[in-house]
């Protein structure tokens, strides 16, 4: 895959940055749809996770900032729906975590040479895939 | 081209599905039918959080199909909705800009906003309209001339 230019790195880094806050959106809203044992089950579960894909948020910011450009902010999100058990809970969960990281591992080599930006989105590859085997791990 | 219209009644389609059913088949187009969830975001411009938790819906009501490789293809029915939807995209879109004169973006993005909402019959009848406006029959030239008439006055 070939490097990206400047303008190509900031949209996606705008991308991923709306992947990491929408999941933070979800996480929100989804830790509200548990109830019960389940909701206090999980609680720090959903906590972590939006202290998570907020703190991942920022640092995708600053890189953008570092670029010389200003975040962009692009998210369509309606979500809604009824209680939910944990383990479909989990299952929602997985599929941002997945997505995330399935995004930085698209990014990694189109910023190859770039020590900044290659050593970060290394760094989000290891993070999310704790993130993801975790929560297989949960629904195992 | 009936047989389409009757299959599409026959499911709800939402907005979402509908807009998620076009990308795939538009996405695939250069790939045997397959897209992947990055390009169907893309596409979309929603992320791929989005497009893979609202696949999973659009999978279970079977709709389209996933590889090893997490790619999806609409399946028979999925793609016999979608052809459905773009058809009647299609007919309003064409009823918007050659007979209404309405400007071609415009048209775009007001026949997207209804392409899923109207009655198979609605869209059959629209279809068979424009067609005879859109033909030689004098009858139809006539009308159009007077109509582009009418605008002028």
């Amino acid at each position: 895959m070939k490097p990206i230019k400047h303008v190509e790195i900031v949209d996606e880094l705008n991308r991923l940055m709306a992947e990491e806050l929408e999941a933070f959106l979800r996480y929100f809203q989804l830790r509200y749809r548990l109830r019960g044992v389940d909701k206090l089950a999980a609680e720090n579960f959903f906590q972590k996770a939006m202290d998570e894909t907020l703190e991942h948020a920022e640092a995708i910011a600053a890189h953008i900032r570092v670029l010389g450009e200003t975040p962009k902010l692009n998210i369509k999100l309606e979500v809604g729906g009824g209680p939910v058990s944990l383990k479909e809970a989990l299952n929602d969960a997985l599929i941002f975590e997945q997505q995330a990281l399935n995004a930085y591992k698209d990014m990694l080599p189109r910023v190859a040479g770039d020590p900044g930006l290659e050593d970060f989105i290394r760094k989000q590859i290891a993070t999310e895939t704790e993130h993801v085997q975790e929560i297989a791990m949960l629904l195992e | 081209m009936t047989e389409t219209w009757k299959e599409f009644e026959a499911n709800e389609v939402t907005h979402s599905v509908a807009h998620h059913l076009v990308a795939i088949h538009e996405v695939g187009r250069e790939y045997g039918g397959w897209a992947r969830v990055s390009d169907i975001a893309r596409w979309l411009g929603i992320t791929r959080g989005s497009v893979s938790i609202n696949l999973r819906n659009i999978k279970v009501r079977g709709l389209v199909i996933e590889d090893d490789h997490r790619q999806v293809k609409l399946s028979e029915q999925g793609l016999k909705i979608a052809q459905a939807i773009m058809a009647k995209k299609a007919a309003v879109k064409a009823f918007l800009r050659d007979v209404i004169n309405v400007p071609e973006e415009q048209a775009e993005i007001d026949s997207c906003k209804v392409e899923h909402l109207i009655s198979q019959s609605t869209g059959e009848n629209l279809f068979r309209f424009i067609k005879f406006l859109t033909s030689d029959d004098p009858a139809a030239r006539q009308a159009l001339s007077q109509f582009r008439k009418f605008e002028d006055s």
